[in-house]
């Protein structure tokens, strides 16, 4: 095959090659789309530039079909992140500190929680808006890449890869500030007992302090 | 000139005037330009917060949940927080055009958070108003480790990304300490409420109600398709010095279009009662028309712009200025005289009474009130074109005319129940003057200028609850520092902000906005940075690096505590970035020096002036005391020139009739009038305000004009003369009486003054000046 036939052939599967994309993407974005209430237990590593070693937490992910989301991280210490009614709520009992911030004014912080729900929720039309997707899967494992477009200002918005099996049990979530700190997520499915242990509402509530 | 080309040159220049004076003028309706005298200092300081006070242009916004009516429940998606529905308002309020800034109230707006981390590179030169006092806290070697723990926290913290900025320079997080106040501001105002507590600075000035009026409207309709979204489980609340001024503006236009309506309709009946004839009417209403244009017109060319409470009031000149033709009109009626006739035999008392009523109205100008300046050109502008048309134009207009005046009843017989009871009216007149005199030390003067302001009870009691979810700075009373330069005016605020800190702790105090550490003086940036490099040991270095690693904390790159800025903050690079805004409304723009303000929360005056005590250049300053202040002033201004007043009267009155006799007789009845008044006031116990004894003076005036009608009797006929004024008398007090439908407290004072003083002068005429032979 020479060169000219070579090339002809690639073009003419260009497309082909374009639409299965497309199909994997929109498969990927429909696994992670979520419209009801979900809870995670998750590992959190952080690394952080100003740190010498990843930091390590764990706690659990609890989401609300009306966009609320808690974040309760029980190790190493007790804490309480969430999002409700476009306010980010911040709760650590040990230092006796409570933040609340609307979330459009609470800068790098309340854009990487915003994007953390967006995932979490499968907002996948949110994600679409501020992201260039990139779908990719080998065997069972499948991974969604995704960058800010080049229009936003990229230092508020966090690049991000979301990787998972078709099993759908384990998630694992990458979050990559643009000054190059990370916070990678492993997230498994609660159980039913776990389940039981923690209401949304009622970390709300105690995040809210009221 | 024919009378035909004079009525023809009429007709024509008066539409031509009207539409000069309407390309000419600039209505201005910011009522402070109209009240605040700016002859000293501490009033343009007042009449500039009044007008774009930082605090005065902020609304205080308040969403509160309704409770759903009986059987509606709202479904579970339209339930939004308080917190939540606030930042959505929020985030649309932000995007109107008059609105400057809008932010949720318990934490601080973005671009505050961004000056703050600007000020990290000159942590070891502002980290502590007491140096000194604070070094052993914040640099205590023990302490370090747990420091370093608490850094590590705050990056792993929803703020991580603004300490780490911070932290690269400033690795104590020393600059933070300074704003520590800052951050308290917003953390007691998160503990008062549930997040509906909103701000809203808005562009234009407080007092530009036009501005004003659009942007609230702006706001609720925000506030509306929000709450629509919502299921309508909001409500709004809004208070603010901008609110009470759309409201002030929106009561004055309402009485403007009243008193402008009810007076020229009343003026028009009078006339009509009088002379039962429509034709003359038509006339004399497009004389009064053209005194009323040629007088806006001289106010618009003598002043930028005129403002609308001139013009409301200048329409009750329109009475006054009927004087004239009607005194005319009435000689012409009763004696079958040619207008013109009339006209020459009155014009030397018409002209010494145009004179003394200008006279009154220049004296009002010289009150100190900007607004009455403009009424005194505006007065004697259309006063002199009155006059004028009444001598030159008005015989040309009436040639075609019948006139037939009207008999009055009672007015032959009150002159000649004068004349008959004279000794015994005398007698009861000279024991009133003693018994009114004796009155006198008993009038109480009015101290507090609020009460000449319109009456807003209700805006009030909302106003009030809307600050009850606001951790409170009062936007009328705060420290005012004073120096010639930007050093020491620092210097000194921050020996007052020392003062302000010990008085909060000791409760005199609730709370304070200092200017610290947003500007900071060279003094204390050195006196800071000596400190910082005594304490910087190699010891204390070493301390922190231990506690960096021992929290896992790069010691590399945070390890190095950076030595003291080179060059100290200047005030002027600082106001060259975005924290002049923030600032702005606490540095106070002065014609001399710099002038520095710091706000206040609640607190006891008595206390607070005490506690400031022997700070050089630092006072308390209060608007509501300086505007009280100038009440006084006005109100001995204003006595003075109606003392003024009448002095010059009498002149103008000596010069054309060379007789001291006449002249005290002339001006007798309008004098006694005033006397009776303030008496009558002071037995009431009515508190006499400026406007008051402006109202007086402008009765004076009219008044004077009574006596000399009487006295020169030009018509050698008393009883027509008498009836003369008793004309003007009812039109002046037709249009001066539709002031008393005002709601703005000053228009009913100086109706109620104007038509007494004017009643009692026309009533003593004929029992102190003896009835003129005919």
């Amino acid at each position: 095959m020479n060169i000219r036939r070579m090339l002809f052939f690639l073009l003419a599967l260009l497309p082909i090659s374009g639409l299965a994309d497309e199909a994997l993407l929109t498969e990927l974005l429909a696994r992670i789309r979520q419209t009801s209430q979900s809870q995670f237990r998750y590992e959190e590593t952080r690394t952080l530039e100003l740190a010498t070693s990843p930091w390590h937490g764990q706690g659990y992910m609890l989401s609300g079909a009306d966009g609320s989301l808690v974040k309760l991280q029980l190790k190493p210490t007790r804490l309480i992140m969430a999002i409700a009614d476009q306010r980010m709520l911040y709760w650590d009992p040990q230092q006796n500190q409570r933040h609340s911030a609307a979330l459009d004014s609470a800068g790098a912080a309340g854009e990487q929680i915003k994007v953390f729900r967006t995932i979490l929720q499968g907002r996948t039309d949110e994600l679409q808006t501020s992201y260039d997707i990139a779908a990719e899967k080998q065997g069972k494992q499948w991974t969604l890449r995704m960058t800010p477009k080049p229009e936003l200002k990229a230092d508020e918005i966090p690049a991000i890869e979301i990787s998972g099996d078709d099993e759908d049990k384990q998630r694992r979530i990458i979050i990559k500030q643009a000054d190059g700190e990370s916070t990678e997520y492993r997230m498994q499915k609660a159980t039913e007992a776990q389940q039981q242990e923690y209401s949304l509402q009622r970390l709300l509530l105690e995040a809210s302090g009221e | 000139m024919s009378f035909v080309w004079r009525k023809r040159w009429f007709v024509l220049l008066l539409p031509l005037l009207a539409a000069i004076t309407f390309w000419q003028i600039r209505v201005e309706t910011d009522l402070n330009a109209f009240f605040t005298a700016t002859d000293d200092e501490d009033s343009r300081l007042l009449s500039g917060l009044l007008k774009s006070g930082e605090l005065s242009r902020r609304y205080l916004l308040v969403v509160e949940k309704v409770e759903p009516a009986a059987g509606v429940s709202s479904s579970p998606e339209n339930q939004i927080s308080v917190a939540g529905f606030g930042a959505r308002l929020v985030n649309q309020l932000a995007k109107l055009d008059d609105v400057e800034q809008a932010w949720p109230a318990d934490q601080p707006p973005r671009d505050w958070v961004d000056a703050v981390a600007s000020y990290a590179p000159y942590h070891a030169r502002l980290f502590s108003l007491n140096p000194e006092q604070d070094a052993q806290e914040l640099f205590d070697t023990a302490q370090l480790a747990a420091k370093a723990e608490g850094l590590k926290q705050a990056l792993l913290s929803p703020q991580g990304g603004f300490v780490k900025a911070i932290a690269k320079q400033d690795p104590l997080l020393l600059s933070l300490n300074g704003f520590k106040d800052l951050q308290g501001q917003f953390q007691q105002q998160a503990k008062l409420g549930s997040g509906g507590a909103l701000i809203l600075q808005s562009r234009p000035a407080a007092l530009d109600s036009e501005a004003q009026t659009r942007l609230q409207a702006a706001i609720r309709a925000s506030f509306d398709s929000l709450n629509a979204e919502a299921g309508g489980a909001f409500k709004l609340s809004m208070a603010g010095v901008p609110v009470f001024s759309v409201a002030a503006q929106s009561e004055i236009s309402q009485d403007v279009t009243l008193v402008s309506v009810v007076s020229s309709l009343a003026v028009v009946l009078v006339f009509l009662f009088l002379f039962h004839s429509f034709s003359a009417l038509h006339w004399v209403m497009m004389v009064q028309g053209a005194s009323f244009v040629i007088g806006t017109l001289a106010t618009a060319l003598a002043f930028p712009q005129v403002h609308s409470l001139t013009l409301a009031l200048g329409a009750s000149l329109i009475g006054i200025s009927s004087d004239y033709p009607m005194h005319v009109m009435v000689h012409c009626a009763k004696h079958r005289n040619t207008p013109l006739s009339a006209a020459r035999l009155l014009w030397p008392s018409l002209l010494v009474g145009g004179l003394t009523t200008a006279i009154g109205y220049g004296a009002l100008g010289l009150t100190g009130f900007p607004g009455f300046e403009q009424i005194a050109v505006f007065a004697f502008a259309s006063v002199a074109a009155s006059l004028g048309l009444t001598r030159w134009v008005l015989p040309a207009l009436l040639a075609n005319s019948q006139l037939h005046s009207a008999h009055l009843p009672g007015i032959a017989a009150w002159v000649d129940f004068c004349g008959r009871h004279r000794k015994i009216l005398l007698g009861l007149f000279a024991v009133s003057v003693v018994l009114a005199g004796l009155c006198l030390p008993q009038i109480r003067w009015m101290d507090d200028m609020q009460k000449l302001a319109v009456d807003m009870d209700l805006l009030k009691q909302q106003d009030a609850a809307v600050r009850s979810h606001f951790s409170s700075i009062e936007p009328g009373r705060f420290v005012l520092i004073q120096a010639d330069d930007w050093e020491t005016a620092l210097q000194r605020s921050e020996a007052a902000e020392r003062r302000l800190k010990s008085l909060k702790q000791a409760g005199v105090i609730s709370e304070y906005h200092g200017l610290f550490p947003w500007l900071v003086s060279e003094q204390l940036q050195t006196e800071n940075a000596e400190v910082y490099q005594r304490e910087l040991t190699p010891a204390f270095q070493q301390a922190w690096q231990a506690g960096l690693a021992k929290s896992g904390l790069s010691v590399d790159k945070l390890g190095t505590l950076l030595p003291v800025a080179p060059e100290p903050l200047q005030p002027a690079k600082v106001m060259d970035t975005p924290v002049r805004h923030i600032l702005s409304g606490q540095i106070v723009t002065g014609q001399t020096g710099v002038m520095l303000s710091l706000w206040l929360g609640e607190h006891d005056p008595e206390k607070l002036i005490a506690g400031l005590a022997g700070l050089e250049g630092t006072r308390y300053f209060s608007q509501k005391d300086q505007l009280d202040q100038l009440a006084g002033k006005y109100r001995d201004r204003s006595l003075v020139m109606l003392a003024i007043g009448i002095g010059v009267m009498a002149l103008f009155i000596w010069l054309q009739q060379r007789d001291l006799r006449k002249v005290f007789l002339t001006l007798l009845p309008s004098v006694a009038s005033v006397l009776f008044i303030f008496a009558t006031w002071a037995l009431m116990g009515e508190e006499v305000s400026f406007l008051h004894v402006i109202g007086l003076l402008l009765s004076v005036s009219l008044c004077v004009d009574y006596g000399i009608f009487f006295i020169d009797n030009r018509g050698k006929d008393a009883d027509v003369t008498y009836h003369a004024i008793a004309s003007s008398t009812l039109t002046t007090i037709a249009s001066f009486g539709a002031l008393g439908l005002g709601k703005t407290p000053t228009l009913p004072i100086l109706a109620l003054s104007v038509s007494l003083g004017v009643t009692l002068g026309f009533l003593l005429c004929p029992l102190l000046i003896q009835k003129p032979k005919n």
